[in-house]
């Protein structure tokens, strides 16, 4: 309860007194802001399991550049690139569903990172759990200014491209006709994402990426409507969250990374069960509670 | 195009906007002031360096060896990694972090062993602390990809020491073994530079170099016991076959083959396949071993399946990663020596 009898100790102190502290907040406040931008749409589209598959996409990307000894971002961004083309290239070329290729590819090189790296290449470095789970207790300036560019290309892109995503998500037809070639949109919006989860991998890994990527996006979803302040709202639930993982992750000697996804998550329950609470207690369904889809889909 | 929202909708995002922003203030305003008063806190480290240098050591192993070298307290030591923890999958916490960050000295084992930590062991050492990584200084041996079977009858890992250590700092994932601990001459050998890092971080020099001589005494005769101990195993059964790739120094050292691992790599994060462990059941049968060892830091589900597999032989469980925990046999490094040996020449002799 020391968080409550002794606010400034808990919630400053750590902060004030440590700079690696500042820079794990800092690699934390640019993954989110990173995350935030594309993960609306993420959300927003229901590209849940795009964005997840594509997150152990790159893995193998990551354990080939790593064994090589090469960069390990580059490696992730064209294992992302690979995975992007192909899972736009499959269906063109056979019945199968988006869906079904996203499925496909996800276990296809997420076993192939692990073959790759307990083979006799890795020579018994043979850590996968290492790209998954980041490492915010060796945040250095470096990862902080890969970052930063991420994030500044994340942002650019969701502005530059915010009528193209948001005509894309709530009017396909729409889209067709004002020849906006929602099929071009899309991939640009798969390339943020494989940039975005490249950019914020190192630090919280490419598996807990996702927990920033859905969770703060999806818990604003809840309450707003308009896309901007879903952004907005996402990158101060994200940067809550990563506030609060880190403090526990000081206090209580839990893994930095995982304590951060799990504060987002928990927050977002902490959000919905609160949200069903006050309808629960007023009478009729108003417009305002049906997901912003549902709503697009009907006008 | 937009979607309009009630008014109702309207006030209650009011709330909890306020309430975000407050928190996300809170956050910013803890990463606007940061470095200005240092004295604040820090609680336990900087404060000690008038009396004794503070040493972070990952494992228990290294964290008892340099409570041996600097011996009557002339050193305070703290372990990272807990006891029965795998140093192979161990993450640190923010806690850690600081710990970390706090210490005279580090000490790691390093060449990839703490696998998790590595990265934040550089960024420590960016940051100016001292970071000791032992294995660097020790003579190594490289592993060698055999999956079980090839090289039967080849009874050393003869490199004529065909590379040196000094620069591969870091991103080196060459494929040295890690695990020199298992070899107390190659320890011995290596307790004068750490003597040095522990004087240089401030320890009385008087009271480390007495506790490296009878430190160092106490390893060489260990040797000398284990190797004794090991007597009872004849030459032709001395096969050992273990979860992963931990015994390379021991098998140097004391003469043994370690004609397979159940998993096929330094690390305990790599897996298995079935035609693996066919070959080593085979071999097993083929040779007649009668026993294969478990480790306490990591699954025995595969060993365990192997020895049924094998004919209902005994799986034998070492201590590798991490030391028993304390009162138990093998709480030190030492004891932990005479464990296994103990255990090895019952299984085998």
């Amino acid at each position: 309860m020391t968080f409550l009898t002794d606010p400034v100790a808990w919630w400053i102190e750590p902060f004030t007194s440590n700079p690696f502290m500042t820079k794990a907040l800092a690699a934390g406040l640019l993954a989110v802001l990173t995350t935030s931008m594309v993960g609306t749409w993420v959300v927003l589209r229901s590209l849940n399991f795009l964005g997840d598959a594509l997150a152990h996409g790159v893995l193998p990307g990551i354990a080939i550049a790593f064994i090589v000894g090469f960069d390990t971002g580059l490696g992730a961004l064209a294992a992302a690139i690979v995975m992007v083309s192909a899972i736009s290239f499959i269906p063109r070329i056979s019945p199968l569903s988006e869906d079904t290729s996203i499925g496909v590819l996800f276990v296809g090189l997420l076993a192939l990172a692990v073959v790759i790296m307990s083979s006799g290449a890795a020579a018994g470095s043979g850590d996968i759990d290492r790209f998954l789970f980041g490492s915010i207790t060796g945040v250095q300036n470096t990862d902080l200014v890969r970052q930063a560019v991420v994030a500044v290309v994340a942002v650019g892109g969701a502005v530059v491209f915010y009528r193209a995503f948001f005509v894309m998500t709530f009017c396909e037809v729409q889209a067709e006709m004002a020849r906006l070639r929602p099929r071009l949109t899309h991939g640009i919006l798969m390339v943020l994402l494989a940039i975005t989860i490249v950019g914020s991998f190192q630090v919280v890994g490419s598996l807990l990426v996702m927990a920033f990527l859905i969770a703060p996006p999806a818990t604003a979803s809840m309450f707003l409507r308009r896309v901007p302040l879903i952004m907005v709202a996402a990158v101060l639930i994200g940067a809550v969250s990563v506030n609060i993982g880190l403090l526990l992750s000081y206090h209580h000697r839990l893994a930095g990374g995982a304590s951060m996804a799990l504060t987002a998550v928990a927050i977002l329950f902490a959000a919905m069960l609160i949200r069903a609470l006050v309808y629960a207690l007023r009478p009729a369904p108003h417009e305002d509670q049906l997901p912003v889809q549902m709503l697009a889909d009907s006008r | 195009m937009t979607v309009e929202a009630g008014a109702n909708q309207r006030r209650r995002r009011g709330i909890r906007k306020s309430g975000l922003v407050v928190a996300a203030a809170a956050a910013l305003f803890a990463a606007a002031c940061t470095g200005t008063d240092a004295e604040t806190d820090a609680p336990d480290a900087t404060d000690a360096s008038s009396a004794v240098p503070s040493v972070v050591t990952t494992t228990s192993i290294w964290g008892d060896v340099v409570s041996n070298v600097g011996c009557d307290d002339s050193v305070s030591v703290t372990t990272l990694i807990p006891q029965g923890g795998d140093p192979h999958s161990y993450e640190p916490s923010l806690r850690d972090r600081e710990t970390m960050g706090a210490a005279d000295l580090v000490v790691a084992n390093g060449l990839g062993l703490e696998e998790r930590i590595e990265d934040t062991l550089e960024a420590v050492a960016a940051e100016g602390v001292h970071v000791f990584e032992v294995a660097e200084h020790i003579d190594t041996i490289e592993f060698e990809f055999s999956g079980g079977h090839d090289d039967h009858g080849h009874d050393d890992h003869d490199e004529e020491d065909g590379h040196d250590h000094e620069d591969d700092h870091g991103h080196d994932h060459s494929g040295d073994d890690p695990h020199v601990w298992f070899d107390p001459q190659r320890v011995a050998g290596v307790l004068g530079e750490l003597a040095d890092e522990l004087i240089h971080a401030g320890a009385d020099a008087d009271t480390i170099n007495r506790c490296l001589d009878s430190y160092r005494e106490a390893l060489e005769d260990t040797d000398a016991e284990i190797a004794e101990i090991l007597d009872a195993v004849p030459t032709d059964r001395r096969i050992l076959i273990t979860n992963h790739d931990a015994f390379g120094y021991f098998a140097d050292r004391y003469g043994f083959e370690i004609v397979g691992t159940v998993i096929p790599s330094l690390s305990t994060a790599a897996e298995t396949n079935p035609a693996l462990l066919e070959e080593l059941a085979e071999i097993i049968e083929h040779e007649g071993v009668p026993a294969v060892f478990s480790e306490t830091t990591h699954s025995d589900a595969d060993i365990q399946a192997l020895a049924t597999a094998a004919g209902d032989i005994s799986v034998v469980q070492l201590l590798t990663g991490s030391l028993a925990p304390e009162g138990e046999e093998g709480d030190t490094l030492i004891g932990m020596l005479r464990f296994n040996a103990n255990a090895i020449a019952d299984a085998l002799g």
